[in-house]
């Protein structure tokens, strides 16, 4: 029994797409009436929803409050029908709270934070099908949400995941690509600048592959921003058509 | 367009798993055909004449073969005359999933741009994909998008060539499928017909496989095995413990035995001995097979009858004679092993043979026994048209199958090699037998060798210690052109004595990736043959700009040790180098310099000192326990016009031999622990594991019978009571008693360092050690050579070098190509022995027994180094009384009781009656045994000796 | 005034030399970038530089700045401070309350000792005041109400009547007729609705 072939010689991955191609990108936002900002995007088979809540007074200790900027929270939770098998533990575990922290981070560069000293802007994201590229789609997501919400932001954050077979980058990879061993790098970048919010792998690459694998990652990126792009728009013009009216 | 592809799996746990996945449809999926206006393929794969000639199809045409086809004529697609092949990604994804051999090969014959072949994608194309429609089986699906794709291919090239002339020929031996696809309106044929019809090359039709089906007629009537049991019975067998799972190897001596090694560890039960054909139950040398245990009652011990299937023709009834032959001995409870018998194959691993057929008494008969060379495989049934013309040659042939009813497995032709006997041919047959690469280089492994004139430049030189002017030397064999060591000892102005080892720096020009390196690294070893030598690397590299010649400079890797006058090290320094030797002398030469007390320059001093470390070392060596064993070696004294065989003589070892051998130990010593401290994951190093104690056995047997004891617990105990082994009177025991001690070994193996955690040395008695000296014609040494460049930052790593998976199938490959190359040499130089007896005539010679078995024994003739059996019972002639002792072991005949290590006198001649397995027959001159012994042949005149000389 | 053009963060508007930034965008780099998704906005001031900004139709939340006009709760009272919840800042309605204090001393102006805060305010008036600090990390806002436009706007009387203004520190209940202190703000009769 073989393993999974991840590249064949014609150069087509496991579900049809070349290496460079990335999964089908679906988005709406406002789809929370209650929240300040939601968002719904799917990646190829991930489903990740976003909400944002804010910018507020912080909740729970003053203390958490800085004097200048506005505190970021976000929390990372995957539905327990989410993967294959029924996932135990939804919230807390590990991976969950790295997540949540990775994502505090990301957006913690692309918000404009010093505009609300004293307050709290709360991201929740949840995925609700788990198909690889989890963290990118929560990204995603989330900058619809925040866009969504009219909390203003230097630029979008796109992220995307690539990985490595055998000296050909892939962009984007699915749960079999990134499960099957091989490297998987995700990405979170500021598109018009071209600046890195967050670089994340788990694995042993060698230092020569490293450039290749970025780059992959980082047109990967520039392209999804458009898509989002174009949602963005599309949504503005359809609430300003009903206003105006 | 996106599609998705859902279905459900079961875990290894029991639970069930869904497993949803997406699948995208394109529509820039193109043809490949040169005609096609409509693709805009850059680069078409498919003639537009795609002509063969054939009486059935005369039109151009494309063939798509489906996976039945692919699967079994594997032989008959990878030929040259069949191009412009559609192979569909369903039928290469069903032949990857079910079996890799065939998968490979259809890969290669679809990277070879002369044959035309080409991959369609046609799972994710938007036309040409379907989904399983509710109730249809897999198979059934995979069937119908062929078929989809096919009439898509007809339609497609219809309408966008004018003309439309080019067709799209199915091949399918599937009734079900051709009917359907007859239907559906396309061109269909079964493989036999169309190959038949091709009128042009009758060769082809030899070349096909037979199927199952259509193997009614080859079947005797007699015999029949049982049944193998399906798959899933003999799973479930396996997991409740019911039965066992194993590699089969078939006994080289005994058609009718052999033994099943069970994979799993911790198991008590690791050998399961199978005899009997009913019991073997078609399982043929190295098959995966399931095997069912007897009760203890019925547990037999192994045979030591040697037995070979000489049977001329194709018939079932000798079966029952030579199943009496096994059981006439009565078993001994000590040596009971487990037995059982085969119920199941779960794995083939059948390959090409290389053999000879023999004719079949029927001269208009078209079916054919062959008879592989490797005596562990039985032999096959053929059909050919061309028996006349194979008759006298070495052909190659693939098993196809074995039916239950038949005494015999069936296969088709492949390749006819050439005339059997001619050196030539039998070289080749070796080296395939051996799996040993030896085609020439290609042109784009050339194409990476540095361009002519070459010479050392600047910056090499920027990089590297300078050491021209160290008093360098090379000590080899005669008639050596890789020299792939030097070196050089010097007083140091502290008193201490400063000496280095050389090694040629290949890594230098071979860099890491490039087609030059995957080719030695796919060859693994240089295999020196009698006479011819297949280089692992290219001759330039090899014998010139790499082999350490005299008076020219070259780039080394030199370990260069400071050491006192007792041999102890003070300092160990590793570096590249430039060196320029000043003499390439062979070991009788360095002898004499040594010896000669008036030659007192440079290169005799430097020799001096040399072999005086040598000797301190090697003394440190063997109080540790380093084992000195000995095999007969031989050499041949190759007749210059002829290329034949003049004289044998035994190898002799010098001095120098082994001052050479301590120096090389201790740079590959010191070598291992520096890579090892470097690279603690990823070292290469070579293990010798200390052999189980049951290997021994038979050594010590042999020297209770001269009451003799062998201590085994450690290596220095064994060393020690082999050094004491001495019989008076008999001064050759103790060398034969260290041969005997040499097949006790265990083989040494190179292993990554990451990847297990034990690194002794047995029989050099070294914690850790690897191969550094033979970069020319080792590829491990390469690797080495990489690691340590790091080490000494000399040079940058790769991503391969750092990865330990990687590292250790290479090291599994490098294990199996040099064992193949040990094989390869082996049996050169029997072959070369027949060759020079052939010559010979009849001789007679001295010997000593070196094993007793029930109907024969084993005589080495240490004047050639050779080995042959005298066996007692022989067709023509009335066997003698014979008693067999396994404790002594001891043979008695007649009157005459033979023990080991008895000194005789043989008759050695070549029966030349089998062409295939000329064989070395020997036959008893001394002890006279009336019936048995044969007279002293007359001895040949001198004269006719001394003609060949000149 | 309004030339619908979208926008979405990290868009390039101009750059420092034409205009002057605005609510939703930022400077980088001497260029202009907008930091929200809508609709740009180009508003001239005069002889000084166009000021360009982004306009969303949800205005994002607003934050109480210093010197803002706020609406609060009154939630409870204290002899040194009242705890009060911001509904509106301005007139936009916040979606969270966000916590404030009006000081004893910064309820008036005048006699600021003299104050007793159960006679300025009670739990549940709606009360106009100004921001004057965003508080530190133990307080909240700091609110006051030392003017004469800012105080208590809706006062309800213990019978549960809206009670009427009468003076500068008195309410009166139209049911019980009754009066009871607070600061009451001096609020233009038209913006009184009944």
């Amino acid at each position: 029994m073989a393993g999974l072939e991840l590249l064949s010689d014609q150069g087509y991955r496991l579900d049809g797409r070349k290496a460079t191609e990335l999964r089908k990108v679906q988005a709406r936002t406002s789809v929370f009436a209650q929240a300040d900002g939601s968002a719904y995007l799917e990646q190829g088979n991930t489903k990740a929803l976003a909400v944002v809540y804010g910018p507020h007074e912080t909740r729970g200790s003053r203390s958490k409050s800085l004097h200048d900027r506005a505190v970021i929270n976000c929390q990372f939770s995957m539905a327990t029908f989410s993967t294959a098998e029924r996932k135990r533990r939804p919230h807390g575990d590990r991976k969950s709270s790295e997540m949540s922290l990775h994502l505090k981070q990301t957006f913690e560069a692309a918000v404009l934070t010093e505009l609300y000293p004293r307050s709290q802007i709360d991201i929740y994201v949840k995925i609700l099908q788990a198909d690889g590229g989890n963290y990118s789609a929560c990204v995603n997501a989330a900058t619809l949400a925040l866009v969504d919400a009219g909390i203003p932001m230097r630029d979008y954050v796109c992220a995307c995941t690539a990985g490595f077979v055998e000296d050909t980058p892939l962009a984007d990879l699915c749960h079999a690509e990134e499960s099957g061993g091989g490297t998987s790098l995700a990405l979170a970048l500021l598109p018009r600048s071209g600046n890195i919010a967050l670089l994340q792998m788990d694995a042993r690459l060698h230092q020569d592959h490293l450039d290749a694998l970025i780059e992959a990652a980082m047109t990967a990126c520039k392209g999804l921003s458009k898509v989002l792009d174009d949602v963005v728009r599309q949504h503005l013009e359809e609430v300003s058509v009903l206003t105006r009216d | 367009m996106l599609k998705s592809k859902t279905f459900v799996k079961k875990t290894r746990a029991g639970g069930v798993l869904k497993i949803v996945r997406e699948h995208y449809l394109r529509d820039d999926i193109w043809c490949g055909s040169e005609v096609c206006k409509e693709c805009k393929d850059e680069a078409p794969v498919l003639q537009e004449d795609a002509c063969i000639e054939s009486n059935l199809c005369s039109y151009p045409h494309y063939l798509i073969p489906d996976t039945n086809v692919l699967l079994h004529q594997i032989d008959i697609l990878e030929h040259t005359l069949i191009r412009n092949v559609i192979i569909l990604q369903t039928v290469l994804q069903e032949v990857r999933h079910r079996s890799a051999p065939v998968y490979k090969r259809i890969k290669d014959a679809i990277h070879e741009k002369e044959k035309h072949f080409y991959t369609f994608t046609n799972e994710h194309h938007r036309e040409t994909f379907i989904e399983r429609e509710p109730g249809e089986s897999a198979n059934d699906r995979n069937d119908r998008a062929i078929r989809v794709a096919a009439k898509w291919y007809a339609d497609h090239l219809t309408k966008n060539t004018n003309g439309g002339s080019l067709k799209v020929v199915l091949l399918t031996d599937d009734r079900a499928n051709k009917e359907k696809a007859e239907q559906y309106g396309l061109t269909v044929y079964r493989c036999e017909e169309y190959i038949k019809s091709l009128i042009g090359n009758p060769e082809l039709v030899d070349r096909l496989a037979l199927k199952p089906d259509d193997q009614n007629e080859i079947i005797g009537s007699k015999l029949l095995f049982p049944e193998h049991l399906p798959l899933s019975r003999i799973q479930s067998g396996i997991k409740n413990g019911g039965l066992l799972q194993g590699t089969f190897h078939a006994n080289r001596d005994n058609y009718l035995e052999g033994t099943v090694f069970i994979n799993r560890e911790g198991e008590d039960i690791n050998e399961v001995l199978l005899q009997g054909l009913q019991n073997l139950n078609r399982a043929v040398h190295q098959d995966v097979v399931a095997v069912e245990l007897f009760p203890k009652e019925r547990w037999v011990a192994p045979s030591s009858v040697v037995l070979q299937d000489d049977s001329p023709n194709d018939e079932d009834a000798e079966e029952d004679e030579t199943e009496n032959k096994l059981k006439g001995v009565p078993p001994d409870s000590s040596v009971l092993k487990p037995t059982g018998r085969v119920v199941g194959v779960i794995k083939r691993n059948w390959r090409p043979y290389c053999g000879m057929l023999s004719q079949s008494m029927i001269k208009e008969a078209t079916r054919h026994l062959f008879t592989p060379a490797d005596r562990r495989i039985p032999r096959i049934r053929i059909e050919t048209r061309q028996a006349a013309n194979l008759a006298g040659q070495r052909i190659m042939v693939a098993i196809d199958g074995w039916p239950k009813n038949s005494r015999y497995p069936n296969g088709h032709f492949v390749k006819n090699l050439g005339t059997a006997g001619d050196k030539e041919t039998e070289t080749e047959v070796l080296l395939l037998e051996h799996d040993v690469p030896h085609l020439p280089f290609s042109p784009a492994v050339l194409s990476f060798l540095p361009k002519m004139p070459w010479s050392i430049t600047e910056e090499d030189m920027k990089v590297r210690a300078d050491l021209r002017h160290l008093c360098v030397c090379s000590v080899d064999p005669p008639g050596c052109t890789d020299i792939d060591d030097a070196l050089h000892c010097r007083e140091l102005e502290n008193g201490n004595l400063e000496v280095g080892v050389h090694i040629a720096d290949v890594s230098h020009f071979i860099r890491p990736g490039n087609a030059l390196d995957q080719e030695a690294a796919s060859r693994g070893t240089t295999v020196y043959l009698c006479g011819k030598r297949i280089d692992m690397v290219p001759e330039l590299l090899s014998s010139n700009l790499c082999s350490l010649r005299s008076n020219v400079e070259r780039l080394a890797f030199s370990c260069i040790w400071e050491m006192n006058h007792n041999a102890e090290i003070i300092k160990t320094r590793f570096t590249k180098s430039v060196i320029n030797s000043k003499a390439s002398l062979t070991y009788a030469e360095a002898q004499m310099k040594i010896d000669d007390t008036t030659m007192n320059d440079d290169i005799t001093k430097s020799l001096r000192g040399l072999n005086r470390l040598a000797k301190i070392l090697k003394g440190r060596r063997t109080e540790k326990g380093a084992l000195t064993l000995s095999s007969p070696e031989v050499r041949f004294h190759i007749d210059s016009e002829t290329h034949d065989p003049i004289d044998l003589q035994t190898k002799e070892l010098k001095e120098t031999n082994s001052m050479v051998e301590e120096f090389m130990l201790l740079a590959n010593i010191s070598v291992a622990q520096k890579i090892y401290d470097e690279f603690s994951e990823c070292a290469l190093l070579r293990k010798h594991p200390s052999p189980p104690p049951s290997n021994y056995d038979i050594l010590i047997k042999a020297a209770k019978s001269k009451d003799l004891d062998i201590h085994t617990d450690s290596a220095k105990a064994l060393a020690d009571s082999l050094n004491n082994a001495t019989v008076r009177n008999f001064p050759y025991f103790n060398t034969l008693l260290r041969i005997l001690a040499t097949r006790c070994m265990m083989q040494a193996v190179y292993f990554c360092s990451g990847m297990d955690s034990d690194f002794h040395h047995y029989g050099l008695a070294s914690p850790i050690y690897t191969h550094f000296t033979s970069p020319i014609r080792r590829y491990a040494d390469i690797i080495v050579h990489r690691l340590l460049a790091v080490a000494i930052n000399a040079d940058s790593t790769y991503p391969e070098l750092m990865d330990k998976h990687k590292q250790s199938s290479l090291c599994n490959n490098l294990n199996y190509r040099h064992k193949m190359a040990q094989y390869a040499q082996r049996a050169s130089v029997a072959f070369h022995t027949q060759l020079f007896f052939k010559n010979k005539g009849i001789i007679n010679e001295e010997g000593f027994i070196l094993f007793v078995r029930k109907n024969a024994i084993i005589i080495l003739i240490p004047k050639f180094g050779m080995e042959g059996t005298v066996f007692f019972e022989n067709k023509d002639k009335p066997s003698p009384r014979l008693k067999f002792d396994s404790e002594g072991p001891t043979l008695e005949v007649e009157e005459h009781t033979f023990h080991m290590f008895d000194k005789v006198k043989v008759t050695i001649s070549v029966d030349a009656s089998n062409i295939q397995h000329q064989r070395i027959r020997m036959a008893l001159i001394e002890p006279v045994i009336p019936g048995v012994s044969v007279p002293v042949p007359e001895s040949e005149p001198v004269a006719k000796k001394a003609k060949l000389d000149c | 005034m309004s030339p619908m053009k979208l926008c979405v963060p990290g868009e390039r508007l101009c750059s420092t030399e034409d205009c002057i930034p605005g609510n939703g965008t930022y400077l980088r780099h001497g260029s202009i970038f907008a930091s929200l998704a809508g609709y740009v906005l180009r508003k001239n001031e005069g002889e000084e530089l166009p000021v360009i900004s982004v306009v969303r139709e949800t205005e994002a939340q607003l934050l109480p700045d210093v010197g803002a006009i706020v609406t609060c709760k009154v939630t409870s009272i204290n002899p040194r401070f009242a705890k009060v919840h911001i509904l509106y800042v301005g007139s936009t309605p916040l979606k969270d309350r966000f916590r404030g204090t009006i000081r004893r001393e910064d309820v008036r102006a005048t006699e600021k000792d003299k104050v007793e805060t159960y006679k300025s305010f009670r739990p549940g008036d709606i009360v106009l005041a100004k921001v004057i600090s965003l508080g530190d990390v133990q307080s909240n806002y700091l609110l006051t109400t030392a003017e004469n436009e800012l105080g208590v706007v809706v006062a309800h009387s213990e019978a549960g009547a809206q009670m009427v203004p009468i003076s500068w520190c008195e309410m009166q209940c139209p049911r019980t007729h009754a009066k009871e202190f607070r600061k009451v703000a001096r609020v233009q009769p038209e913006y009184l609705q009944a």
